[in-house]
């Protein structure tokens, strides 16, 4: 009874064009929103902030990055982890290299550095398609990794070899470093994560999305119609890599705050990245979201549940909870190949129905 | 309603107006060859398309039909030949450059974006013609937003035109055959084309969708004013329609002509009963 279209009449294209055509949905947005934005700061403790909420917020971005790569024009890439560390280690140099730039600026320039280098690697798209340009990304992962250990530059010659971001401030309040409120790293990313999806959905749902996507379902048919591969296929490496970026550079200076580029940005992040985009759903800006939930929230949640609850030895917990969160990425996959984001989807349509479904 | 979406689209081919009057050569291909290694797909082939003209060619299986067309609109690049477009010589020439030229085509093989709903691969066909860049379509609001309700007025336009409404939101993985032939016309129409090429529209249609289809291609041909050139194998359908007729066999041209002429040239007849080849 609440989620209805009937009587939700549109009358000029404007309208129908809104990114939540029905009427609760926007006032479900628009409450999660004020919720988010302004409930959550007064009660967020070190916990919620560490081991929940900013590691959700950073990986949405980069799920969200790859979706436009993958999930929208359809180029297949391994080489996420990479383009974090290059988001990393450009906003640690510019850090430190400028320490009067607000840290917003930073994060920003470290996406366009990390953009330059995703259309780089984005070039081989142009020749080759799906698994084999997967390998070529793959080499980018590596490439890059083998870089920021190498030479020794880009960690300013420390004997660690690790990365470590001094203290930034927005407004005058710390949002980078040890003294950094749990609070305010929270709305430092939850604010940039806003703008971006935003960004991104609008990016998606008019000429620039169309081409994207034009080129991912039928690239001969795109390219006869006007859409010139080049442009397309590297635009959308740079917009992902920008997005991943900017997420590389807040995983680095907010989240971690210091980080070593083999251990924090290895391969497995490029998986990570990849299987939230599949799980959340293909082309799918609300799926980005879904599936970097479903993949940051459930290890916690099913620690939390072994050893809090029952008492589990922490080995053996996580073991398990390895195997159920891979069990459960199959039984996912099963149910709905096209992700948590399609769900949604049908279970709006049942909704819209409901309860007189014929 | 109608009224206005003719003034809508009067208005766009004016602006596509290129100074070749109605009968003119809007289109000229001269003694094109092309070879895929030793095979020779076309050779010598030449012939013009009128402005305004509804110009189809035929020919049996393997005639290189589809491989003219290919070579009109920048897919294949002819060994040998000239191709004149609205008065301009061209050379080796991207398949995305064509359409920036005012070329649109549909294809055999439906080639419609699976994951985009009809509305989606219609305002595709308009890409184009879209010039506010990704900053503004970032931005939405303000230029983007305008542009791309603009650019919807001429796509509902079609729409009508088409009458497809009611399938406006419908993903076109999930549509009938016939009704995804009508789409992928709709996209061609969408970027406004000097020239549509259309390749075996009517292929694997029932009567009642070729009578459908049929109006459709003489609606766009006298309402638009767009010229178009096409394959079918549908002879009574190509008889029907076309102005003139330039029938290809075996990578050669065999015959010329408005339509009754190329029904009783004798090398046609061969051709398609099939004379044995000296």
């Amino acid at each position: 009874m609440l989620y209805r279209e009937a009587g939700d009449f549109k009358t000029t294209y404007r309208e129908d064009n809104q990114t939540f055509p029905i009427k609760s949905e926007r006032i479900l947005f628009w409450a999660a929103m004020a919720f988010a934005f302004l409930v959550v700061p007064f009660f967020i403790d070190s916990y919620w902030e560490k081991s929940v909420l900013v590691p959700l917020l950073v990986w949405a971005l980069v799920a969200l990055g790859l979706n436009i790569l993958t999930g929208y024009c359809g180029q297949v890439s391994l080489g996420t982890g990479g383009f974090m560390a290059v988001g990393a280690f450009a906003c640690y140099k510019l850090m430190t290299a400028f320490p009067d730039l607000n840290i917003f600026f930073v994060v920003l320039l470290s996406g366009c550095v990390t953009a330059l280098v995703g259309m780089i690697f984005g070039l081989p798209s142009l020749r080759i398609k799906g698994f084999y340009l997967a390998v070529a990304t793959l080499a980018a992962q590596f490439f890059l990794i083998w870089v920021f250990n190498k030479f020794a530059w880009f960690y300013n010659y420390s004997a660690s070899g690790q990365i470590t971001a001094p203290e930034r401030a927005v407004f005058g309040i710390a949002v980078t470093g040890p003294n950094a409120a749990p609070w305010a790293t929270y709305l430092f990313c939850l604010t940039i994560l806003f703008i971006f999806a935003w960004f991104a959905r609008n990016l998606t749902r008019g000429r620039v999305g169309r081409s994207w996507m034009a080129i991912r379902d039928m690239d001969i048919a795109a390219e006869i119609i006007g859409v010139e591969p080049l442009k397309t296929k590297l635009s959308a490496f740079a917009v992902s890599s920008f997005y991943i970026g900017v997420a590389g550079a807040l995983f680095f200076s907010v989240y971690l705050g210091a980080a070593e580029v083999t251990e924090a940005f290895g391969i497995d992040k490029s998986f990570l990245a990849l299987f939230m985009v599949i799980i959340g759903g293909l082309g799918s800006i609300l799926g980005s979201f879904l599936g970097a939930a479903f993949l940051v929230l459930l290890p916690v949640l099913l620690k939390n549940l072994f050893v809090g609850s029952l008492g589990w030895p922490t080995d053996v917990a996580a073991h398990i909870q390895i195997m159920l969160i891979g069990g459960l990425i199959v039984f996912f996959l099963i149910v709905e190949p096209h992700g948590l984001a399609q769900l949604w989807r049908l279970a709006k349509e049942k909704l819209r129905l409901w309860p007189f479904p014929y | 309603m109608n009224v206005h979406i003719r003034e809508d689209m009067s208005r766009h081919t004016l602006r596509a107006d290129d100074g070749i009057a109605t009968g003119g050569d809007l289109l000229k291909v001269d003694n094109i060859s092309l070879s895929f290694g030793g095979v020779k797909a076309i050779s010598d082939i030449s012939f013009d398309v009128r402005k305004g003209e509804i110009r189809a060619i035929i020919g049996p299986n393997g005639a290189g039909k589809t491989s003219m067309l290919n070579v009109i609109n920048g897919f294949y690049h002819p060994q040998e030949g000239v191709i004149t477009f609205r008065g301009k010589t061209r050379s080796r020439m991207r398949p995305h450059e064509a359409a920036r030229q005012g070329i649109a085509r549909t294809f055999q093989n439906i080639a419609l974006f699976k994951g985009m709903s009809t509305l989606d691969n219609i305002m595709t066909g308009r890409i184009t013609l879209q010039k506010r860049n990704m900053f503004w379509h970032g931005l939405w609001a303000g230029p983007a937003e305008r542009e791309e309700i603009e650019h919807r007025e001429a796509v509902e336009g079609i729409i009508d035109f088409l009458e497809i409404e009611h399938i406006r939101k419908t993903p076109v993985g999930s549509l009938p055959y016939g009704l995804q032939k009508r789409v992928e016309l709709g996209r061609a129409l969408a970027a406004e084309p000097a020239l549509l090429l259309l390749d075996e529209p009517m292929a694997g249609m029932n009567l009642e969708e070729k009578e459908d289809m049929s109006r459709f291609i003489l609606d766009v041909n006298q309402q638009f004013g767009t010229t178009i050139a096409l394959i079918e194998h549908d002879m009574g359908v190509v008889m029907d329609l076309s102005d003139r007729v330039v029938v290809l066999d075996y990578g050669r041209k065999i015959g010329d002509g408005p339509p009754d002429e190329v029904r009783n040239n004798q090398d046609v007849i061969d051709a398609y009963l099939g004379v044995p080849h000296e």
